[in-house]
């Protein structure tokens, strides 16, 4: 056992332990804070991968920008610690089915043998170059085109929320 | 850059923000002759675009074409976005907040179809896709003070945000499998490889189907239309059942008929069995709506219906047909909407009930309104009469080949035949009931201008198609079918 895969086993242990936390904790604010840490680790799995752009995006976007709105909403909402319900029978049986199903899914996807996927078959490096020099030349008019679709998203959110119309 | 090929979508974003711009430093305060002049503007624009020629290739790194199907359609949503405006600004009194910025989103939603007219790429089509959707989810819910209309916002959202998600997870499907996202090259490798095992090609087949059948409201992603189509603001009813429809089918039949036309024999029985069921759904659900605007919904389902006819035969006649019919089919439904904005401008209501006797309050508006139900019906001479035959034809066509067609043709044959029973309804309040209040509605010029336009296009292109078929043709020769 080299460290690659020492560090792949810690990783993905700690995932799933604040996997198990973000639904075990009953103050959604520690739910929101291991849901954080969880991204961290998912960052190093893809370092792991030497796809450190991706790891940088997931720090910075979901584990920085995206979770901080998520804490915004929860405590601009005020939600208090959740009540522990009572287990209900049938959403337990219909979660250990999507579970089965998807245990027997990834089976199957591992029992074929492997296939060149069309990443590798380009030889396709995930640095930081390769994904934004095509935003600038070949999606360029893609890029363009989202800006205006943020404007819109824009006008629509100020007209939409606006509390006293005029 | 290529600005020639992408001049009409910069017209466009830069009038949305010059508008946007000078409303946020000089108040707008009389918001209907915005509108008016926006209106006329897009009608230039219009005009302008009739002096563009196609380009042969493909710009932006084979993402756009300008061909003559991209001009068809570019022409067809201008045209749809100058009467939508005209619309809009007899309705906007009616708006509380935010008047300058209703035109405001319009002319964006307006840019994004223009640009889907022309994707030759799914990721340009997916941000274009986006950029139509996200305008409607804020103009569908634009009367936040009114239920039906948060309704019809909060269920365009969910399902809108649902068709999106499985359109992006087919194209990553598409995209995964055969490397490619641009639809020349993905028919080149499907043509080239054995596509028969690959179970992932045809999953990511069904889901960018999904993602468009919402986009144009055919039956199973149908459900939306009637609530949608009656609780929106008039015009964006409008916008949604001329331009966001004409979109989809642009699309439609630019991912089947170029990208994945190698598996014609994988999507044409579901096309086909799309379109019957479009076909069934939207007539027999019409039946007993009292509100014009959800009645429009249903028939709205009909009619994507008839035009999957044209699609489902796959070849130069059908296509050719989908394209008069949607040029025609613009016309009607906009005199529809107008009238009906003109009247409810007055009323303030939708049901059916309350068009009694109109052609006594406003011969004009009855007249328009009863003129573009017989239309929607296929009664001759009007257009929506030729536009019918034209699709019959080609599926006709088709069957000589596949037997199954004629079962089609006969379903379409039988929906005709029920359609008329509530078109005529809507024509009989007009004509035939009369109402306890008979003081004349007001029509201004504008509109009455905008109703005499759509009234001459249907006569006209009733009696004389010949300009419009040669349009069609010339602009379904872009496939390069039979």
């Amino acid at each position: 056992m080299n460290v690659h895969d020492i560090l792949f086993w810690v990783f993905s242990i700690a995932m799933l332990v604040c996997g198990v936390m973000v639904i075990a904790h009953r103050n959604p604010v520690n739910s929101a804070m291991s849901l954080v840490l969880l991204f961290a680790f998912m960052a190093g799995l893809f370092v792991l991968l030497e796809a450190f752009f991706l790891a940088t995006i997931q720090v910075l976007v979901y584990a920085g920008a995206v979770m901080v709105l998520f804490l915004f909403v929860i405590m601009l909402l005020d939600i208090r610690a959740s009540v522990l319900k009572r287990l209900r029978w049938l959403g337990l049986v219909g979660a250990l089915l999507v579970s089965g199903l998807l245990v027997w899914e990834i089976q199957q996807v591992l029992r074929q043998p492997a296939v060149e996927s069309a990443v590798e078959a380009k030889g396709l490096a995930l640095g930081l170059s390769d994904v934004v020099k095509p935003l600038f030349t070949q999606y360029m008019l893609p890029v363009q085109l989202t800006a205006l679709l943020l404007l819109a998203a824009m006008v629509g959110v100020v007209l939409l929320s606006k509390r006293d119309l005029q | 850059m290529n600005w020639y090929a992408i001049q009409l979508e910069c017209l466009l974003a830069i009038l949305a923000v010059v508008v946007l711009l000078t409303d946020a430093f000089r108040p707008v305060r009389d918001a209907r002759r915005i509108g008016l002049i926006l209106s006329a503007l897009v009608g230039l624009t219009l005009l302008y675009s009739f002096t563009m020629q196609p380009l042969g290739e493909a710009v932006f790194q084979g993402m756009y074409r300008l061909d003559t199907l991209a001009l068809f359609f570019k022409r067809l949503f201008l045209l749809a976005t100058a009467f939508v405006l005209l619309m809009s600004a007899e309705f906007v009194e009616r708006i509380e907040a935010g008047r300058v910025e209703f035109y405001v989103l319009l002319l964006l939603c307006a840019t994004g179809m223009l640009v889907l007219a022309s994707a030759n790429d799914f990721i340009l089509m997916f941000v274009a896709l986006e950029l139509v959707t996200i305008c409607f989810f804020v103009l569908t819910s634009y009367l936040r003070r009114q239920v039906p209309s948060l309704e019809a916002g909060t269920k365009y959202l969910i399902l809108g945000a649902l068709s999106s998600g499985l359109t992006v997870y087919g194209i990553a499907y598409l995209l995964g499998i055969t490397g490619t996202a641009n639809f020349e090259k993905l028919r080149a490798v499907l043509t080239e490889a054995p596509v028969g095992e690959a179970t992932g090609l045809w999953f990511g087949m069904v889901l960018v189907l999904a993602g468009l059948g919402f986009k144009i409201a055919s039956v199973p992603f149908q459900v939306w239309a009637p609530d949608v189509y009656q609780g929106a603001p008039t015009p964006v009813t409008a916008m949604l059942a001329v331009g966001s429809k004409a979109a989809g089918f642009v699309l439609l039949m630019r991912v089947l008929m170029t990208g994945l036309l190698p598996l014609e024999p994988v999507w044409g029985p579901v096309v086909l069995g799309l379109a019957g069921a479009s076909l069934v759904y939207g007539n027999l659900g019409a039946l007993p709506q009292r509100d014009i605007k959800r009645l429009l919904g249903y028939s709205s389902i009909g009619h994507a219906g008839y035009v999957l006819m044209g699609v489902a035969a796959v070849n130069a006649l059908g296509v050719a047909a989908v394209l008069f019919y949607h040029g025609q089919y613009a016309f009607t439904t906009l005199c529809a909407f107008l009238a009906i904005v003109a009247v409810t401008r007055v009323t303030g209501r939708d049901d059916i009930a309350s068009f009694a006797g109109l052609h006594r309050r406003a011969p004009i508006l009855g007249l328009a309104l009863f003129l573009a139900m017989m239309s929607l019906a296929g009664v001759p001479p009007l257009s929506g009469f030729f536009g019918k035959f034209q699709l019959f034809a080609a599926v006709i066509d088709r069957a000589q080949m596949d037997a199954r067609y004629y079962w089609l043709a006969g379903i379409g044959a039988a929906a005709v035949v029920v359609s008329l029973y509530f078109y005529l309804n809507v024509g009989r309040a007009i004509y035939m009931q009369s109402s306890d209040r008979t003081d004349a509605i007001p029509v201004s010029w504008p509109v009455r201008v905008g109703l005499w336009i759509c009234m001459g296009a249907m006569i006209g292109l009733g009696v004389y198609q010949r300009p419009l078929v040669d349009a069609a043709l010339q602009a379904a020769r872009v496939f390069g079918l039979e």
